[in-house]
């Protein structure tokens, strides 16, 4: 039986904005269609992974705290995840872990925890504790040949810079930074982006996108998934994008 | 004295706008002690209390816990001031203090008992005496308003460091735990824990805090999880979590509505361990308050507050079971009650994502709706219906058995549709909206 095998990193560190979901929508997504989703996690103190036999690595948001702790346990595993990257493994990467890929984090104390340098952007806090980027959001995404509107929520503090590819296109909400036209940072087989809700949850498309994706890097095919009854889902996006469309 | 006249003036301006309120039958909330607050934010300064100050605060279960003190130390006959409304912000508790003080600003009670939101504790106990202060937990809640959970124990820690007297604490919490070393001179610290109830886990079964010691930043180890984070838990490296207890709730039985402490049995009205929790806090109160066994007994079996939270109506002649749920744990000890009860049922979750709710419902991926025990349907309702809809459907459970409807009287309406009992898990403001339509079904039903 065809596998995506999915690496679900930090689960008990990162695990603040539900962003978890993610992994269980790409789950219930494959498996509803007959295929097998494996799911491993690691955490700090278990037997390091080989990134290189996954389809799929995902990280979520944590907070401040948890975050400071685990950047350093990442660290050892840089050159691996780098090769990784390269060799077409999909990296999906929310809030607090698509700051950790970056250069560094400079925190509202003017400290700067380092990254894992993989990408060339870099983030600093607001000096402003009180001022963060908070609500829902809404993007528009190219997805290789597909355009698609992308809800979620956003709630960061940090503002980042020196973005070479954006995920998406602010339509409603702020972005990399307060008012920006830019969302998150994308490469062919990386998305990493502020975007909570979580992320799938909501975005179907993007979902099947990422598993259309791994089944034709891991199985060399051009796969057509078959369609599954997302009425709520689409229901959901109609509701929530007139809802923000008024507020615009 | 020009400072006391001016209070004086507040107070008197107060009362008489709280009577022109009475005239028109309005109840008046925060706004008398926001007009207060606003003219003088030192007004806390001014009253004179002479009688022993009592504050609850936690993430869930404040105003339950608040109001079954007040209940308490009414029966035992005692005049009791408190904000039982749940009016838990500074000007929320200035307003019960206005209503209850005279021009000078005496307050007459023997007893004045707040519930505090966890962000307030710092704002309204700065200036105003406090006695004994009871802490039963912190849990993520939402987080787009209140921020992290951390940064709101450092403020309650921060204005422990000077306190000094008498502190409750829950001691199966490791973050509330941890607030008895805030102030090293402060000899008052009680702490209350309940024994292992029947479905504790060995795993963390929900979202939960305080993975890692706040002092040596080891992982911490649990011998039992009784819900979320709460359990038995202990620092392995600097022993952390290893206090004698002042009061311990033994003999945990639910479907008997029963515990023990110091060899007594309590009855209860209820059957969630969070009660027991919020019981054996209450039980530490009256304990160092001398009220006697008999009169907490009796209180304990007859106390309910019948205000959504763990509400039993009958609606249709249908057993139905509402409780109030604003953030993860809040759901996922509904979830609990529904889950130990092994009769067939029928789920209606209701999620707004209104201002007082929080915008982010991302927080419903934090509940576990695995292996819900015989739920035949679930619909779901309010402003984020398929939000909801959504998560449970991708938990496994199967979504030809979900029906969502933004409407909510329509998704009362289908609820009722069958005579199987129904449990109701709304949040902050879907809460009462609920209960309208409940009481609007119920209503007709007597006509007929």
């Amino acid at each position: 039986m065809k596998e995506i095998k999915i690496l679900h990193l930090y689960p008990d560190m990162l695990e603040l904005y539900g962003d978890y979901g993610n992994v269980q929508v790409l789950k219930y997504r494959i498996e509803s269609r007959g295929f097998k989703a494996c799911i491993d996690e690691y955490s700090i103190g278990d037997t390091p992974p080989n990134f290189n036999d996954y389809d799929i690595v995902f990280a979520g948001g944590g907070a401040d705290n948890e975050q400071g702790i685990l950047a350093e346990d990442l660290i050892q595993y840089k050159d691996d995840i780098k090769q990784a990257i390269q060799n077409g493994v999909f990296f999906l990467l929310i809030c607090g872990a698509y700051q950790l890929f970056g250069q560094y984090y400079k925190d509202v104390n003017k400290n700067i925890i380092p990254g894992l340098e993989i990408f060339e952007y870099y983030t600093e806090a607001i000096s402003d504790r009180q001022k963060r980027c908070i609500g829902n959001i809404v993007l528009e995404c190219d997805l290789g040949d597909i355009k698609t509107k992308i809800i979620g929520f956003e709630n960061h503090g940090g503002q980042t810079f020196n973005i070479s590819k954006p995920f998406g296109r602010v339509l409603f909400g702020n972005g990399n930074k307060f008012g920006d036209t830019e969302e998150g940072f994308c490469d062919k087989n990386v998305i990493a982006t502020y975007l909570h809700g979580p992320l799938l949850s909501k975005n179907p498309v993007l979902s099947d996108y990422i598993i259309k994706y791994c089944f034709d890097r891991k199985y060399d095919e051009d796969i057509v998934l078959e369609p599954l009854n997302d009425d709520f889902e689409n229901l959901c996006r109609e509701q929530l994008l007139e809802r923000f469309s008024n507020k615009t | 004295m020009l400072y006391k006249m001016k209070n004086f003036i507040i107070i008197l301006t107060i009362k008489i706008l709280n009577i022109i309120l009475k005239i028109f039958h309005k109840h008046g909330g925060n706004i008398l002690g926001k007009i207060a607050f606003k003219l003088n934010p030192k007004i806390f300064q001014y009253f004179k209390v002479n009688c022993p100050v009592i504050a609850v605060s936690a993430t869930n279960g404040k105003t339950m816990t608040n109001n079954c003190i007040v209940y308490t130390l009414k029966k035992s006959g005692h005049k009791v001031v408190s904000n039982i409304e749940g009016n838990n912000m500074e000007t929320g508790i200035l307003s019960t203090i206005l209503k209850n003080c005279t021009l000078t600003g005496k307050i007459k009670a023997d007893y004045l008992v707040f519930e505090v939101d966890e962000s307030y504790v710092p704002v309204v106990f700065k200036d105003f005496r406090l006695d004994t202060l009871i802490i039963l937990n912190f849990f993520r809640d939402q987080l787009d308003r209140n921020g992290e959970v951390e940064s709101l124990i450092l403020r309650i820690q921060n204005f422990l460091k000077t306190y000094t007297g008498n502190l409750i604490l829950n001691h199966d919490d490791p973050n509330v735990a941890r607030l008895a070393k805030a102030n090293p001179n402060n000899k008052n610290i009680f702490y209350f824990s309940v024994e292992k109830y029947q479905f504790a886990t060995e795993k963390l079964k929900e979202a939960g805090e305080g993975k890692f010691c706040p002092f040596c930043k080891t992982k911490l180890e649990y011998e039992y999880y009784q819900y979320s984070h709460i359990g038995n838990f202990k620092c392995p490296n600097c022993n952390f979590g290893d206090n004698p207890i002042y009061k311990l709730a033994t003999n945990i039985d639910l479907k008997s509505k029963t515990f023990d402490v110091d060899n007594i049995t309590y009855t209860i009205k209820g059957n969630s361990i969070y009660l027991i929790y919020n019981y054996t806090a209450t039980l530490c109160v009256c304990s160092l308050y001398n009220i006697s066994t008999d009169i907490i007994k009796e209180s304990f079996s007859t106390f309910s507050l019948n205000n959504g939270r763990l509400e039993e109506l009958e609606i249709k002649g249908i057993q139905t079971i509402i409780n109030l749920a604003k953030n993860p744990t809040g759901s996922n000890v509904s979830l609990r009650i529904l889950n130990e009860d092994d009769s067939q049922k029928e789920l209606l979750f209701v999620l707004n994502d209104n201002i007082a709710d929080g915008f982010d419902v991302s927080w419903i991926w934090d509940i576990n709706f695995n292996n819900l025990n015989n739920v035949s349907r679930i619909i779901t309702s309010g402003k984020r219906a398929y939000d909801i809809a959504i998560r449970i459907k991708t938990s496994g459970f199967d979504a030809k058995k979900i029906e969502a409807y933004l409407d909510l009287s329509e998704a009362v309406k289908h609820l009722y549709e069958t005579d199987v009992k129904k449990y109701i898990i709304a949040n902050y403001t879907s809460l009462e909206p609920t209960r309208h339509e409940l009481k609007l079904l119920q209503k007709e039903d007597n006509i007929k």
